[in-house]
């Protein structure tokens, strides 16, 4: 199939080496719209990625105002809340956190394991096409009456074919990740060797690829059903999001930040300048949190599934691996010596992040430990909403973070570090004060449908987390200003290696040139090639 | 700087031929069972719930009759054969037996294409009720998986003829079959779950 085929430019950068590896001619709009160059994808991805998030933290920002006070403060009527609230949440997945993920991934990826390109990158610009008109067409659709629960037929067909063209351009984006780290690696990297952030990319687009595609089916089977009139409650108009939320809920959510354990894991191994010895325990760690994420269980509707042994289980363990990979990377401080930068304070703070979700995810997930006043579970109210926040925060923090150590490979100079000290401690900050009031509420039994306009809530400590939206805001804002760096021309050259790097992609020139390495790599023999280079040396 | 090192070492030898098309076409099998994974979920938990409330689940009326189903099964097992002799047949270079293998599986794919459209026509069954929203998506999804399959059949065939693959490298060909099988596999399970047990 034409689809997987490698693109000319790419195939002809790669064969022709370094003595005559050409340039393309191509310049401005075309070189963008045509390109096949992983590098131009990933680039488009997270840049279309950061502009719906700012759009989706305004939703989120305007939902935390009118939950302070519902009755007074009414921000969103009684039609359009409900609307806006699905918005918000399939938003925060699906139009920030996984493309921004992809994003960075799609970028970095190829470079860690000396490929000279994506797998098939054709289909990787196509992912990103669809993603991009599936994610306008959503919007779209909630525009003209549509959505979960719009009044227009229309506009809610048109809101589930937007839905399976998001779902099809990620399956499609993970298709090609997973298959360039499974087959693309340089010589001698075997997958042991393989850098901790390809690896994570791996084990989450695999992830990707045994759940989203259940939600696909699902996405397909509603399509019909309301096409057909909604004989059945998954395509009842007022449960077509009900149908879908097990994708917002833990442990599915967790899918979404699994290469945030990579990326954590490869910043500080890097900063630490030795080689990370527990270095199969954190790979095992990663992949343990991959599977332990597998949801796609809870899309058959039962009312018991969130209590099932399963469910437990999975929640419950879903810390271990965390704690794994924290005990690799606090191993390195007993013999590396550590250089605080800004990529380092992002790893931190998004590790927290995450490991407050999980643990709280944790907790939920045990019956009785967190006893609700009216004997219902934590797990079924605005307490997981809170967990998804964290998740979905750290995943943020994380690809920022994963920006801005990777400045100089996916833009043109290095990223402002003074910044990038400061934007992650706002972020952890303001992630603290938006996921407290979720999780206190949900212990005091607050569910999140006890409001008619689906704020929930305990109105009073509602203030804090209206507070810790606006941090969140303000933290992105300080990250997205210390990356402006990016995007202008150096006023001189910019070092291949800024931070003393062990794996390939601080071999190349930044930014990488097209076909990504000017000259023929040579035999990687451990997992810290560059290391291996120096020592040499 | 790092990049000046690269080339103090002596370059390495090139690396095994990646079999990318087959590792991604085994990635996309997999999320397509997957997919056929929760739908037929859905459908066994959607029927189950309806028969444990004393229920039918069939409207009165409606015929599911097994023959035309199960003359798809035994096809799509024969295809199976078929494509396995395909793949064979170029691995000993034996172009006229592959292209007749290729040839075989492409009609029998299209046979049973015939068979579940003609099903379609046995069993009054319409897709404004669960059951038939159920059926229709089910099977249509799978008459889907197997277009796809036929067509990535048919491309790798064109690419067989025109000489591309050979004793020597059939990866094409065996990725095609690989996603064969996989749709042989779905309809094996849409074949008990759907047709035998209704």
């Amino acid at each position: 199939m034409a689809v997987t085929e490698t693109p000319p430019e790419t195939v002809a950068a790669a064969a022709a080496g370094h003595d005559s590896a050409p340039r393309l001619s191509a310049t401005g709009l075309a070189a963008v719209l045509g390109s096949g160059d992983h590098k131009v994808i990933g680039r488009l991805y997270i840049v279309a990625s950061l502009v719906f998030g700012l759009l989706v933290l305004g939703l989120g920002e305007a939902f935390a105002v009118e939950a302070i006070a519902p009755a007074t403060l009414d921000v969103f009527n009684s039609d359009t809340a409900y609307q806006l609230f699905t918005l918000l949440r399939v938003g925060t997945v699906f139009l920030l956190a996984l493309p921004l993920v992809i994003g960075v991934a799609l970028v970095v990826v190829p470079l860690q394991i000396g490929a000279r390109s994506v797998a098939f990158p054709r289909a990787a610009a196509a992912s990103f096409w669809g993603w991009l008109m599936g994610a306008i067409l959503l919007l779209t659709s909630y525009a003209i009456n549509g959505g979960p629960g719009g009044g227009s037929e229309n506009g809610v067909n048109l809101w589930i074919a937007a839905m399976g063209l998001l779902v099809a351009s990620v399956l499609l984006a993970a298709v090609c990740l997973a298959t360039t780290v499974l087959s693309l690696r340089t010589t001698g990297m075997s997958l042991e060797r393989t850098p901790l952030f390809a690896w994570s990319v791996a084990v989450a687009a695999i992830m990707w690829l045994v759940t989203l595609p259940v939600l696909f089916g699902l996405i397909v089977l509603m399509y019909i059903d309301h096409r057909h009139g909604g004989s059945i409650s998954i395509g009842g108009a007022g449960s077509l999001y009900g149908a879908l939320a097990w994708v917002f809920r833990n442990p599915q959510i967790y899918v979404v930040a699994i290469p945030v354990l990579g990326f954590v894991a490869d910043v500080l191994v890097t900063t630490s300048g030795s080689r990370m010895k527990l270095r199969s325990v954190a790979q095992g760690a990663i992949a343990a949190f991959g599977a332990l994420s597998f949801g796609a269980f809870l899309a058959v509707p039962s009312e018991t599934a969130l209590e099932s042994p399963l469910t437990v289980v999975l929640g419950l363990l879903a810390v271990v691996p965390l704690l794994a990979v924290a005990a690799a990377a606090a191993d390195l401080f007993r013999k590396g010596s550590f250089k605080l930068n800004g990529a380092v304070v992002y790893a931190v703070a998004a590790f927290l992040t995450l490991l407050i979700g999980v643990a709280a995810g944790a907790l939920g997930s045990i019956p009785g430990v967190l006893e609700v006043p009216d004997g219902s579970s934590v797990n079924a109210n605005i307490f997981f909403l809170g967990v998804t926040h964290a998740v979905v925060l750290a995943t943020l923090i994380g690809a920022l973070g994963a920006i801005h150590w990777w400045a100089t490979k996916i833009g043109r100079a290095p990223a402002n570090d003074k910044l990038g000290l400061l934007a992650p401690v706002v972020l952890l900050v303001g992630t603290v004060l938006t996921i407290t009031p979720d999780f206190i509420a949900g212990i005091a039994g607050k569910g999140v449908e006890t409001a008619a306009d689906y704020t929930g809530g305990i109105e009073g400590l509602n203030v804090v987390g209206a507070i810790g939206v606006a941090v969140v805001a303000i933290g992105l804002f300080v990250a997205l200003v210390g990356l402006l760096p990016l995007l202008r021309s150096p006023d001189e050259d910019v070092a291949a290696d800024p931070w003393g790097g062990q794996t390939l992609e601080w071999l190349t020139a930044s930014p990488p040139p097209l076909g990504n390495f000017e000259g023929e790599l040579a035999s990687v023999t451990s997992a810290e090639p560059l290391i291996d280079l120096r020592e040499e040396k | 700087m790092a990049a000046d090192t690269a080339l103090a070492l002596p370059a390495a030898a090139p690396p095994a031929r990646p079999r990318v098309l087959l590792v991604g076409t085994a990635l996309a099998s997999g999320a397509t069972i997957m997919a056929f994974a929760g739908l037929i979920g859905l459908y066994v938990a959607q029927r189950a719930a309806v028969l444990a409330q004393g229920g039918t689940w069939l409207p009165e009326g409606t015929t599911l009759p097994l023959t035309p189903g199960t003359m798809g099964m035994a096809t799509m097992l024969i295809s199976g054969v078929t494509m396995w002799w395909a793949v064979d047949a170029v691995g000993r270079n034996d172009r006229p037996s592959a292209y007749l293998a290729l040839g075989l599986t492409i009609m029998f794919g299209l046979a049973v294409i015939n068979a579940t459209t003609f099903l379609y026509t046995q069993m009054e069954l319409t897709v404004d009720t669960t059951p038939g929203l159920f059926i229709y998506t089910v099977t249509g999804a799978h008459l889907a998986m197997i277009i796809a399959g036929l067509v990535f059949a048919a491309v790798m065939t064109f690419r067989t003829l025109g000489g591309e693959y050979h004793g020597r490298d059939r990866e094409g060909l065996v990725a095609a079959a690989l996603f064969w099988y996989a749709t042989i596999a779905v309809y094996s399970v849409i074949w008990y779950a759907i047709y035998v047990t209704k």
